[in-house]
């Protein structure tokens, strides 16, 4: 299953994007088993936060920085930090 | 496969929908953004006597690295440099900002009535991001690597609070061109109020936002260049500068709120055009025109690219009259990026 998260806003704009998949991925695989993409509130508009598109196996979200918690704010550091 | 964002009029016809979940999600996020503005337009503001001397009511928090707002205060007004750097920086140009809105345009504070000024550093673990959260302002000491502190540039400080004010005022909603209008508005007055701590008149300035933010080895000089959009960077590890200064490269994407810190390239074009040709201290007149039509009450916070310019112009006729240079100025400014005024 195919992961991909691409950042963008901030005070910079500057996008990033990174993906990854839970076949290769096992700790990425134990993390959306605890994600329900569904449940995320809407981002709310707060000048220069960051916003976060989240792709799980064709499941989409955007999620805003402050609403970012949980198992969902692990997996979009483990994916963007693989990126680094 | 496409992640989508929300826009307002597709949030508001979902409100009123004939789906119950969905009708109930969109009406908790209008509820939301519109708690701000309906406090905007019940805040009466008292008139200042002209002799009144305005003081900000400093206050900085460390959040010790962790995401948590406010954090433990650090520093309020008239205490000590604390010999943290990034808490006495803070201070120093939430100072110099404030000092700014109120000798140009006799503006008291953030929300024209003295509001104080509460700001967090030290957020987040390399953490390379400010931001304005509708309340405060919050800054991250950068990665070290890529991004230094955000305290450092006097105009990231002057571009936040300038948010708070936006907010206040003509509350433009940030989302597609109002969105990059408020970015642009917040860049401008970020650029002038740096440009007024320098002395410096328009023919001297940088033009740029965010000058001393990169570490060594970034192929860079800043974020954005209110006078050349799309040649501030051009970095391997960043890529290259985004931003549009025409029309005819406007760019439609449904990230950044709609692309608001790319599109802000082309409004931030047009005030550089317009202060260059008027000459002098760009606050004075270019900066008097873009301050009076934010805070004037005529524009509505959904207003796009060629309504604001519109109201440009109406502004500078008002204040230097119809046929003076600096309306001509105004309106070739706009014309110059391809915004019909």
């Amino acid at each position: 299953m195919k992961v991909t998260v691409v950042r963008s806003g901030g005070f910079s704009g500057i996008e990033q994007r990174a993906e990854s998949d839970t076949a290769s991925d096992p700790m990425l695989a134990r993390l959306v088993d605890r994600v329900d993409l569904g449940a995320v509130p809407p981002p709310g508009r707060i000048p220069d936060q960051f916003l976060y598109d989240i792709c799980i196996d064709g499941a989409t979200a955007t999620v805003g920085e402050a609403q970012l918690q949980g198992p969902l704010r692990e997996l979009v550091h483990h994916v963007l930090g693989r990126a680094r | 496969m496409r992640c989508t964002i929300v826009p307002p009029h597709i949030l508001e016809r979902l409100a009123g929908g004939d789906n119950p979940a969905l009708r109930d999600m969109a009406h908790r996020t209008l509820v939301f953004s519109s708690a701000a503005r309906t406090r905007r337009r019940t805040l009466a503001v008292r008139a200042p006597s002209p002799a009144e001397d305005f003081v900000p009511k400093r206050t900085v928090y460390d959040a010790e690295g962790r995401e948590e707002l406010p954090g433990r205060e650090a520093r309020t007004e008239g205490q000590e440099p604390t010999g943290d750097t990034a808490v006495d920086q803070c201070y120093d140009w939430l100072g110099v900002t404030f000092d700014f809105f109120e000798s140009a345009y006799r503006r008291d504070s953030i929300d024209g009535a003295g509001l104080p000024l509460l700001s967090t550093v030290h957020y987040g673990r390399d953490y390379a991001n400010a931001f304005w959260d509708g309340k405060q302002m919050v800054y991250g000491d950068g990665d070290g690597t890529v991004f230094l502190g955000f305290t450092g540039p006097l105009d990231v400080t002057g571009h936040e609070l300038t948010h708070g004010i936006i907010q206040y005022t003509a509350d433009l909603q940030y989302y597609g061109q109002s969105g990059a209008l408020n970015e642009s508005v917040a860049d401008v007055f970020g650029s002038l109020i740096k440009q007024s701590h320098l002395g410096q008149t328009a023919d001297q300035a940088d033009w740029l936002i965010g000058q001393g933010l990169f570490a060594e080895g970034v192929q860079g000089v800043a974020l954005r260049s209110l006078k050349e959009p799309g040649t501030a960077y051009d970095d391997p590890r960043l890529g290259k500068d985004p931003q549009p200064g025409h029309m005819r490269d406007y760019v439609e994407t449904y990230r950044d709120n709609g692309g608001v810190h790319i599109n802000s390239g082309i409004p931030n074009k047009a005030f550089y055009l317009a202060a260059t040709a008027i000459g002098g201290y760009a606050w004075e007149k270019a900066g008097r025109i873009w301050y009076e039509t934010l805070t004037g009450g005529a524009l509505s916070a959904e207003v796009d690219f060629a309504g604001f310019a519109a109201e440009t112009v109406r502004t500078a006729a008002r204040l230097y009259g119809a046929d003076a240079a600096e309306t001509q100025a105004v309106k070739q400014a706009w014309s110059g990026v391809g915004v019909r005024a």
